[in-house]
């Protein structure tokens, strides 16, 4: 089991600091990472070598904890703790700040690109989720300002192919949103939990949500939509997202973030144990009651706590995770033979 | 008849304890009510004020600056008074005269953030010193 996660490369990505996250191009040509040294780091492939081909320093003042590609791949949004959020344009090799998102009253924690490209959310320890809009002269207007959660909200991520938004907080709960007359509103909050909700993944369909957490367990959510053939009952229109499966006993300590790869479905963790884990749904179980084994299990992925996992989404397998110990590691994933 | 009192003026000793254990009770218990229900007209009151002062804050600055954007006919500050609009409406629909109301603080969290949202579009620093004993506009 233990080859089929296969170390490619470790790199210094944030010496002397630690690497909070990393975020793949729409390409899968660049890789940015960020940390807590303030920087942003592009990272392009030169032959077999990963090479930093640009830093961004000076737009923020504190810890970067986040960054999301827009789906065009010419922008990129940074989330820090100076409580703003910044838009980077890339032009050819380097990246220009055009915009500050403020607003939040402290640490921005996350920040997300709807797939239209138009729309930014962020989140901020302030418990407040905030939808911004953005128009054609790169102006940024803010949407709406969603008070749902009543702690720390720790991130967000949009759905892959609708205008929908998810948020994990502190209050161990999943809310999820919707637009409503110009305006943005939580139709349904997913309980179950037992501790801060640290990270989010769709899969491709944006059908199953998973959600991972301090209580060390990764929950796969799925949606119900009114009228279902399983009978789950709807409020009204909404559909109700149900909790078809939870994966406890295989992690040691919290769980900081969960990927569910496009390409493949496989479901990578990264965990506080320093381990790095792949997932992947047994091909005949129910879709009703989906039973996931866990196929590669590294032990010491990193020498601290792993904060990051990110699958490139053109190469199959083709996974990075990055760690409070500032480096970040390429790893290729191969299914197991069965 | 002595012999017949005898047995009632024991037992008006022997209960004696229990008597005024209850007659203590009922004093302590009409003077906590009174206490309590001064304690929470106060604290109501103050919490009342302090909605009260929050929300007609935001009712001031919005009416002002609905009627600033309006003196400009034009059309780039369209969305900036329909927001404006939309938080005034919030205001005004809120049930300031119910107390027991269940979605209270739902609501309030509601104008919050339209009125954060206000301040976003404005650039105006949503905790900038609204009073004149310059509390920041942390409610």
């Amino acid at each position: 089991m233990k080859d089929s996660l296969t170390l490619l490369a470790r790199i210094p990505a944030h010496p002397d600091s630690r690497c909070w996250f990393l975020a793949w191009n729409p390409t899968g040509t660049l890789l940015a990472s960020c940390g807590g040294d303030r920087s942003i780091r592009i990272w392009g492939k030169e032959g077999d070598a990963w090479v930093c081909k640009s830093v961004l320093g000076e737009g923020h003042q504190r810890t970067i904890r986040k960054v999301a590609w827009s789906p065009c791949g010419n922008y990129l949004a940074s989330a820090s703790f100076d409580a703003t959020t910044c838009i980077w344009k890339k032009n050819q090799e380097d990246f220009e700040c055009v915009a500050t998102l403020e607003g939040h009253e402290n640490e921005v924690k996350s920040v997300a690109w709807a797939p239209s490209g138009s729309l930014i959310a962020t989140c901020s320890r302030d418990k407040s989720v905030w939808v911004w809009e953005v128009d054609e002269e790169d102006e940024y207007e803010c949407m709406s300002v969603l008070n749902s959660h009543t702690q720390d909200v720790k991130h967000v991520i949009w759905h892959p192919n609708q205008e929908l938004l998810a948020s994990a907080s502190y209050d161990d709960t999943v809310k999820l949103y919707r637009e409503e007359e110009d305006d943005w509103v939580c139709f349904t909050t997913l309980e179950g939990h037992e501790s801060t909700v640290w990270s989010l993944a769709f899969d491709l369909s944006g059908e199953r949500l998973a959600s991972c957490s301090d209580d060390k367990t990764v929950r796969i959510w799925r949606q119900y939509k009114p009228g279902n053939e399983q009978g789950v009952i709807c409020s009204s229109t909404d559909p109700t997202w149900k909790c078809v499966c939870t994966l406890s006993g295989f992690h040691t300590r919290t769980i900081y973030d969960v990927a569910w790869c496009y390409l493949t479905g496989a479901l990578a963790t990264a965990c506080g144990d320093d381990a790095v884990r792949v997932f992947e749904e047994e091909p005949l179980s129910d879709p009703q009651q989906p039973i996931f084994t866990l196929t590669a299990h590294m032990a010491r992925a990193h020498s601290q706590d792993v904060n990051c996992v990110a699958w490139n989404p053109k190469e199959p397998g083709l996974l990075a995770s990055c760690s409070d110990d500032g480096e970040m590691a390429f790893w290729k994933y191969q299914r197991p033979e069965a | 008849m002595a012999v017949a009192n005898e047995p009632d003026a024991f037992d008006a000793i022997l209960m004696a304890e229990a008597r005024f254990h209850g007659e203590g009770y009922q004093e302590g218990y009409v003077e906590g009510t009174q206490a309590g229900v001064m304690e929470g007209r106060q604290y109501g009151i103050q919490q009342g004020a302090k909605i009260g002062l929050e929300i007609g804050s935001y009712l001031g600055f919005s009416m002002t600056w609905l009627r600033l954007l309006q003196k400009n006919s034009d059309d780039k500050h369209s969305k900036k008074i329909k927001v404006l609009e939309s938080l005034i409406e919030m205001i005004q629909k809120f049930p300031h005269q119910d107390p027991i109301y269940d979605k209270l603080q739902e609501d309030l969290e509601r104008i919050r953030g339209r009125f954060k949202q206000v301040c976003s579009l404005l650039h105006i620093p949503s905790d900038f010193r609204l009073s004149k004993e310059g509390s920041a506009l942390s409610f």
